[in-house]
C-alpha cells in the first residue's frame, strides 16, 4: 500500500484537498480533535503519514512513504535524496533577507561583514551570503526569527514570507529575495522507478490535477 | 581507565553475524564457480589514481593513506578498478575472456556525514572481461538471477536500463544542457527538466525520456516509435534480443519482474550498455541487492599500450543480502554448535583426552570438538553449559584412555 506523508502547517490543507482531488481522503487529519498521526483513507487504497514539513523529506529519503508533499525551500535546506516530480503550485512564499526598516541596508550587499542573521534555514542562508562573498555568522533559531532584528541580536534575518504582514507588523522589511517556493511533490526514487503500488499512475493524476487548475486560473 | 570503542562506521562481525554471511558468501560462490568464475584476490591497498581511472569514484569518498614514499593511497571503495588493473597487466585477455569472481570488504569514506554511517562494506562480485556482446550480457543478467535464487530470495526486481541508449536520446539537446537534462535524469528531478530553457520539441523529449519506464515490451514500443539514428538503433535492438533472450532462458519470475529504466543512468559516462540494478522488496522498504552493467571502455585507461577489451560485470551488496534474508529465517540463526564435548576425568588423563579428540577429528566432514576441564565436584554444570551451547554429546576420558559416551538429553 503507498504511504503518503503530508506536511504539518501551513501547506496541510491545500495538500488534503489536491489528494481529495484524486480521490484520496485524508481530511480527518484536519478535524479539531484529531490527534492520530497516521489514518487510512477510507477507500483503504493509501496511508496518510503527519509529519513536520521539515521530516517530509526524510520518511521519503528512507522509504517508510513513497510519496511526500514538502516546500521547495525545505528541500533546498536539506537536499534529500528524492525525486522531484512536481510543482504543485499552492504554498506560494519565498525566502527572503529582511533588516528593521529603519536600518540603511537596502540590499544583502549593504550589511556590513561579520554582522549577524538570524535564520532557520540556515544552509539557504549560509549560501547565499557565501556567493555574495560576504562573511556573516549565521545565527540558527527554530521560531519567531523576526525578532533577532528587534532585539538587537542580528542586523539581518533569512525568513520564508508569503504576505510579508508578519514583517511589516514587527517594522522590518525584506530587502533581497533568495528563491521563490511552492509546494512540490516528491518520491523515494526506488518506489517511484519500480513503480509498484500505483504509484505511478497516482503521480499521473496528481500531475494533470495540478495543470488543469493551473490553465484554469490563467 | 580507557575505554577502547572502534571508530564511527565500525563494526565487528561476531561468530553468529559471520556464520550468517558465510552462509551467504559460500552460496553465492558456489553459483559463480559452476558458470566457470575463478577468484582473483587484489590488493587492498591501491594507488589513488588507480582508483579514480575510472571517473565513477568521487576521491573525496576513499579513505586515505600514504605510503612511505608520500604517494597517496586509498583503500578501495570497490573491485572493478582493481581487477581491470590486474587483469590488464596479468591476464591473457587476448587469448579470450577471463571470468573472475571477488568477496572482498571495500570502504568508503562520508564526506559531511554526521550520521555515523558505516565505512566498511562487504561485497561478492564477477567481472567477466574481453566479452561483448548479447551473450556476454545474457550471461551475467542469468547469472545474477541465479546467484540470488541460490539464496532463496523471492522475486527481486531487475531495474535495466541501457547507457548508450539514454546517451543517444540526449544526443540532440544543445551540449551547455545536455548535461544537466542527464543529471535531472538520474536524479529524478522533473521540476528542473521543466523548468530548462528548452524548445517545446526538446522539452518533450526530455520528459518522455523522463516518463520511459515500465514493463520491456511497454517501453520498447514505446521507443520503436522514436525517430532513432544508427547507433541508438542497434542498441535497441541489443537490448530488445537481450529480452526476448531473458524470458526464454530464465525462469518467468525473473523476467517479470524486469522494469526498463532509462533514466537509470549515472550522472558521468562509465557504462557503455546495459546497466541494472537489482532490488529486493521487503517489509521495511525497497532494497539495492545488486548491481552492474557493462564498462567497454575501462580496460583500456589500465593497459600499457591503452588497448581496448570489453568488459561487464557486477556486484552483490553482502550487507544488503543480509538484512533482506535475516526476516526470512533463512540464515542460520547462530554459530553452529560442537558435535562433541570431551572432557577429561582427571589431570592426568589430559593425553588421553586430546588422543580420543584427534580420534572424533578425523572424519570426511567436519566434526567440531572442544574439551573442557572436569569439575568433579558438579558434573551437572559441565552438562548445562553444553547443553545451553547446544553440543549433545559428552566424551568421558579417563586416565588409561577408556571412555564413556554420555548423549545429553535437551
Amino acid at each position: 500500500m503507498l504511504t503518503i506523508a503530508l506536511p504539518k502547517g501551513s501547506l496541510l490543507e491545500d495538500s488534503i484537498q489536491l489528494l481529495k482531488d484524486v480521490g484520496l481522503d485524508f481530511s480527518a487529519f484536519l478535524e479539531s480533535g484529531n490527534r492520530q498521526l497516521q489514518i487510512l483513507d477510507p477507500t483503504n487504497t493509501a496511508k496518510g503519514l503527519l509529519v513536520r514539513a521539515q521530516d517530509v523529506p526524510v520518511y521519503v529519503e528512507y522509504g517508510q512513504a513513497q510519496i511526500g508533499i514538502v516546500g521547495y525551500d525545505v528541500l533546498r535546506e536539506k537536499s534529500p535524496n528524492v525525486a522531484h516530480l512536481a510543482d504543485l503550485k499552492f504554498g506560494g512564499c519565498r525566502l527572503s533577507v529582511a533588516v528593521k526598516d529603519t536600518s540603511p541596508y537596502r540590499r544583502s550587499l549593504d550589511i556590513p561583514p561579520h554582522s549577524r542573521v538570524a535564520s532557520k534555514s540556515v544552509r539557504c542562508a549560509r549560501e547565499h551570503f557565501n556567493a555574495l562573498d560576504l562573511p556573516v555568522e549565521i545565527v540558527p533559531l527554530y521560531g519567531s526569527v523576526e525578532l533577532g532584528p528587534i532585539t538587537g541580536m542580528s542586523e539581518a534575518i533569512v525568513d520564508l514570507v508569503s504576505t510579508g504582514r508578519t514583517l511589516r507588523e514587527n517594522g522590518l522589511i525584506e530587502i533581497d529575495v533568495l528563491f521563490e517556493s511552492t509546494a512540490r511533490l516528491v518520491a523515494h526514487p526506488l518506489s517511484y522507478r519500480i513503480g509498484s503500488d500505483g504509484i505511478t499512475q497516482l503521480v499521473d493524476r496528481l500531475r494533470d490535477r495540478v495543470s488543469c487548475f493551473a490553465s484554469i486560473q490563467n | 581507565m580507557a575505554v577502547h570503542r572502534p571508530p564511527a562506521g565500525a563494526r565487528d562481525l561476531l561468530p553468529t553475524d559471520v556464520a550468517q554471511k558465510v552462509w551467504i558468501e559460500r552460496r553465492v560462490r558456489h553459483v559463480f564457480e559452476g558458470w566457470g568464475y575463478h577468484r582473483i584476490i587484489t590488493a587492498t591497498l591501491e594507488r589513488l589514481d588507480t582508483l579514480l581511472a575510472g571517473g565513477a569514484v568521487d576521491g573525496e569518498t576513499v579513505m586515505q593513506v600514504a605510503d612511505e614514499e608520500g604517494d597517496r593511497l586509498g583503500l578501495r571503495p570497490e573491485l572493478t578498478a582493481s581487477i581491470a588493473r590486474a587483469a590488464v597487466t596479468r591476464l591473457e585477455l587476448d587469448s579470450g575472456p577471463e571470468r573472475l569472481f571477488y568477496n572482498a570488504n571495500v570502504f568508503r569514506r562520508y564526506v559531511n556525514s554526521p550520521h555515523g554511517q558505516q565505512h566498511e562494506f562487504y561485497q561478492a562480485g564477477v567481472e567477466l572481461l574481453g566479452a561483448g556482446g548479447l551473450l556476454a550480457d545474457a550471461e551475467i543478467l542469468l547469472l545474477l538471477a541465479d546467484s540470488v535464487r541460490s539464496l532463496g530470495l523471492d522475486r527481486p526486481w531487475l531495474l535495466l536500463g541501457e547507457a548508450n541508449l539514454t546517451r543517444s536520446l540526449l544526443d540532440p539537446f544543445p551540449p551547455d544542457l545536455r548535461s544537466r537534462v542527464r543529471r535531472a535524469l538520474a536524479n529524478l528531478d522533473r521540476v528542473a527538466l521543466e523548468a530548462l530553457d528548452l524548445s517545446p520539441a526538446l522539452r518533450d523529449r526530455a520528459l518522455f525520456a523522463f516518463d520511459l519506464r515500465g514493463r520491456p515490451q511497454d517501453v520498447l514500443s514505446k521507443l520503436g516509435s522514436l525517430d532513432l539514428d544508427g547507433k541508438a538503433k542497434s542498441a535497441l535492438d541489443n537490448l530488445k534480443s537481450l529480452i526476448d533472450l531473458l524470458e526464454d532462458c530464465s525462469d518467468r519470475d525473473f523476467a517479470a519482474q524486469t522494469i526498463v529504466d532509462l533514466s537509470s543512468i549515472q550522472t558521468f559516462d562509465y557504462y557503455t550498455g546495459i546497466v541494472f540494478k537489482l532490488v529486493s522488496a521487503t517489509e521495511s522498504g525497497l532494497e539495492i541487492i545488486g548491481r552492474g552493467g557493462r564498462y567497454d571502455n575501462l580496460l583500456e585507461l589500465y593497459h600499457p599500450q591503452k588497448k581496448s577489451y570489453p568488459g561487464i560485470g557486477f556486484v552483490l551488496d553482502i550487507e544488503a543480502l543480509h538484512q533482506v534474508l535475516l526476516p526470512t529465517g533463512k540464515l542460520p540463526p547462530r554459530q553452529p554448535p560442537s558435535h562433541w564435548l570431551v572432557v577429561p576425568k582427571s589431570d592426568r588423563a589430559y593425553t588421553a583426552a586430546f588422543a580420543y579428540a584427534n580420534k572424533l577429528r578425523q572424519s570426511t566432514h567436519i566434526v567440531r570438538v572442544e574439551l573442557a576441564d572436569n569439575d568433579p565436584e558438579n558434573g551437572d554444570r559441565l552438562r548445562d553449559t553444553a547443553r545451553h551451547r547446544g553440543i549433545v554429546q559428552i566424551a568421558w576420558v579417563d586416565t588409561d584412555g577408556t571412555v564413556k559416551i554420555e548423549r545429553l538429553r535437551s
